[in-house]
């Protein structure tokens, strides 16, 4: 054990010596999380710049515009009666919605002929479209139970009756785990993992391209010390560090960013423990078979994206091809981001994560196996081998 | 003898030039991504979106009642377009059971006795449950289930009037006569891969191209034979902007392949000319360049100097407003952003690809990507002339 508590000193050293790598390890983590949680603080949109054109100006069209202009999530903007205007304010991006109220709409619906309220909304943001959609639904529901009762009580019936035919089936929607349909409730802890994923991952895996370019790998490799040894010894800080960060942005996220993070503390502890052996093992195997820091860096921060999008914590797997969801599967963040969902949103216990931790068990199983006993053989390298990113060099001033 | 000059200084910039291709082709990782990485970025995010837009959203509907209007209404909430009916469960229980499994998204309960109480126009409450973990599929949901009670309520209402003896026209009236016609504007069939698939693309594109940019000049300076081009006399200014050329070029070289394949094979949307759209990308080009090289101008190493550009590629998607609205960010953080030429461009292009608002209105767009271009070059300039 004094090998290897002397190995985890001597990278706990470069750890606090190289500035980069002690920010990387103890700062970016939470700095990235202060920027996500600062980016979804709202996360829900509200007055969203809504144009109203009104070509009637009559008391039911202003009954319509009222609708609208009591919601919380809309605000009016003024000075827009035209419908090129609303046309341009959409292209320009200034109003994000619009209804268009017809001339004559309160004339015609008394004579009992058709006419139709236009409602549009920008769907160049997706975002932005779903959400207006659904306030406006809501809008035009209150408005329309309004109308009907005033429709009515106008032809003498009782309020009784009203209310029979108003609620004779009546349809009471429940939204469970997100019930605001906050965007940061739904987006942060998948983004949080994948920020310990890619930080973790790419700490580690400096640790030995590092001892390559300082021609110190040899020593190691050289020494009567077991492979084993080395990697623990090596992983330690990482992983600890790793289990820090986790539990950091957790509390962070339920502290600060005021996210819902629910569920069994012991069971976030496993999956945090699962997720950093695996992390800090891929980790180091990724380092024992990179040429250098340059190259490591370079393939590690371009896959966070790719990861995330195919993770299925956006967009649902049952609307993704079945080789990308294999292909995810084989990804830690798919697995952890799920499973975070289930536990800290959702409220889950054990049995409903059985999948996720048994595969985060076997990945965190598979890269320790792989880890702890690397070969210790050195091939040399090729004579003549490029220098920038596949030899063990790449440009510095130092 | 100026002719000779400026020719001998041409010559110079194409060796330069030249050698920029050869030492960019030599770098293997570097060369794989730029090649490969944003084509495959493209074809696995088209991959993940090719189901386009979210229909057959899984639904349980537990029937109590089990009577002929009740199985009316399974079938009514089976034909909706966006719902699909994966399960029939027995009881709340059940439905809840589904749910906190993922395996479905909306869990509809008609209660025992609907029928009946429709018919005595007894009061009778449907309960209708959403997950709203997953945002994409809770709000789609939620419309999709709003517009279909809205529907059912309005039937019921209409029964009950007509029961009581009123006139079925004027029953109808009071609960249709108000109607409303919604559009969708600039992407109307709510298509995700238009919305997102080649901006992501270009998310990945763009951090390929950091790290290229981020290797301009750190690349040279921390290389041995920085002291012998110093020696040969070739002017600092000269140099780099030969290099810059190439590595500029090369950018647009790579984002052609995207957007053939995009708007050609894909047919993702683009509402401007094509050619305005390579310009807007050229000016990105230029200040994403020009931020990579001041970057590669204070950095101490090539790996330093490849986490900084991308401390600052990676979350600018995130930061730029593309997806969750700068409208609905802090201020602070709406300021911060625009200062990455990130946002301006995916800002933009979300203009140029649905909406193409003019010249008038894409020009401070421009502008900002080049006054971005001008100042990064002029500090990168500052520091590399001082090191």
């Amino acid at each position: 054990m004094k090998q290897v508590a002397a190995i985890a000193y001597y990278e706990m050293v470069h750890i606090l010596k190289d500035k980069i790598l002690l920010l990387l390890v103890f700062a970016v983590p939470l700095l990235y999380a202060s920027l996500c949680g600062l980016v979804y603080f709202s996360g829900i949109l509200t007055d969203i710049p809504l144009a109203v054109v009104d070509l009637d100006d009559s008391r039911l069209s202003r009954e319509v515009v009222e609708a609208f202009e009591n919601s919380p999530h809309f605000q009016v903007v003024p000075g827009i009666d035209t419908y090129a205007g609303l046309e341009k304010g959409m292209k320009e991006g200034t109003v994000r919605a619009g209804v268009v109220i017809p001339e004559d709409f309160e004339a015609i619906i008394t004579q009992h002929r058709n006419t139709e309220v236009l409602t549009v909304y920008d769907a160049s943001n997706l975002i932005w479209g779903f959400n207006i959609r659904k306030y406006t639904l809501e809008v035009i529901s209150t408005f329309n139970a309004r109308y009907t009762a005033t429709y009515l009580a106008g032809l003498g019936l009782t309020e009784r009756e009203i209310s029979n035919a108003l609620n004779n089936v009546r349809s009471n929607i429940e939204v469970w785990y997100n019930p605001t349909y906050s965007y940061a409730n739904y987006i942060l802890m998948g983004l949080y993992m994948i920020i310990i994923q890619q930080i973790g991952l790419l700490c580690v895996s400096l640790t030995i391209t590092r001892e390559k370019e300082k021609n110190s790998w040899l020593q190691y490799l050289c020494s009567p010390v077991a492979a084993w040894k080395i990697f623990l010894g090596k992983s330690l800080p990482y992983f600890l560090t790793n289990l820090m960060n986790y539990g950091l942005l957790l509390c962070f996220a339920r502290s600060v960013v005021l996210v819902k993070v629910e569920g069994s503390t012991l069971l976030i502890l496993l999956l945090g423990l699962l997720y950093s052996i695996t992390i800090t093992s891929a980790g180091f195997y990724l380092s024992l078979w990179a040429a250098n820091s340059l190259q490591v860096t370079r393939y590690l921060l371009l896959l966070s994206a790719p990861f995330f999008m195919i993770s299925g914590y956006c967009w649902p797997p049952t609307h993704i091809p079945e080789f990308i969801n294999n292909t995810a599967r084989l990804v830690p963040l798919t697995w952890m981001a799920e499973a975070s969902r289930l536990v800290t949103v959702k409220n889950l216990g054990a049995p409903y994560l059985v999948d996720n931790i048994l595969a985060l068990t076997v990945m965190a199983l598979v890269s320790t196996f792989f880890a702890l006993t690397f070969s210790k053989r050195r091939n040399p390298p090729a004579p003549g081998g490029l220098e920038v990113d596949c030899g063990n060099s790449y440009p510095k001033r130092d | 003898m100026q002719n000779k000059v400026v020719s001998s200084m041409l010559r110079q910039c194409l060796a330069v030039m030249r050698r920029e291709v050869y030492y960019l082709w030599r770098d293997k990782g570097l060369r794989k991504i730029l090649l490969a990485g944003s084509l495959l970025g493209l074809l696995v995010f088209y991959a993940t979106y090719s189901a386009q837009v979210l229909k057959g959203i899984p639904t349980a509907i537990v029937d109590l009642d089990c009577s002929r209007e009740s199985r009316q209404l399974v079938e009514d909430i089976s034909n909706t377009e966006n719902l699909k009916v994966v399960a029939n469960p027995g009881s709340f229980a059940e439905v809840e059971e589904l749910i906190q499994r993922g395996e479905v998204v909306v869990g509809v309960v008609i209660p025992e006795n609907y029928a009946k109480s429709v018919s005595l126009r007894r009061q009778v409450n449907l309960a209708v449950i959403i997950d709203g973990s997953n945002m994409i599929y809770a709000t789609n949901a939620a419309n999709t289930v709003l517009a279909i009670t809205g529907t059912i309520n309005a039937q019921a209402g209409i029964k009950t009037l007509i029961a009581g003896g009123m006139h079925p026209d004027q029953a109808r009236e009071a609960f249709s006569s108000v109607t409303f016609r919604e559009e969708p504007w600039f992407n109307p069939t709510l298509n995700y891969a238009y919305f997102l698939v080649l901006a992501l693309a270009l998310n990945v594109w763009q951090q390929c191209c950091m790290l290229t940019a981020c290797m301009n000049i750190i690349g040279e300076t921390g290389r041995k034979s920085w002291s012998l081009l110093k020696a040969a006399g070739v002017s600092k200014f000269m140099f780099f902007f030969s290099k810059s050329i190439v590595q500029i070029a090369l950018f647009i070289l790579t984002v052609l392949p995207v957007y053939y394949l995009s708007f050609n094979v894909f047919k993702l949307p683009l509402a401007c000319s094509f050619w305005v759209f390579l310009l807007f990308t050229l000016a990105f080009a230029l200040a994403l360049h020009a931020t990579g090289t001041l970057v590669s101008s204070f950095s101490r190493n090539a790996v330093n100097s490849t986490r900084f550009g991308m401390i600052i590629a990676v979350p600018s998607f995130i930061l730029c407003g593309y997806t969750w609205p700068l409208e609905a960010m802090p201020q602070i953080v709406q300021q911060a952003a625009w200062v990455l030429p990130q946002t301006w461009f995916f800002q933009g292009i979300n203009y140029l690809t649905f909406k193409d608002p003019g010249w008038t209105f894409m020009a401070p767009f421009f502008s900002a990507l080049l006054v971005i271009a001008v100042l990064s070059y002029t500090a990168a300039a500052l520091i590399a002339s001082r090191s």
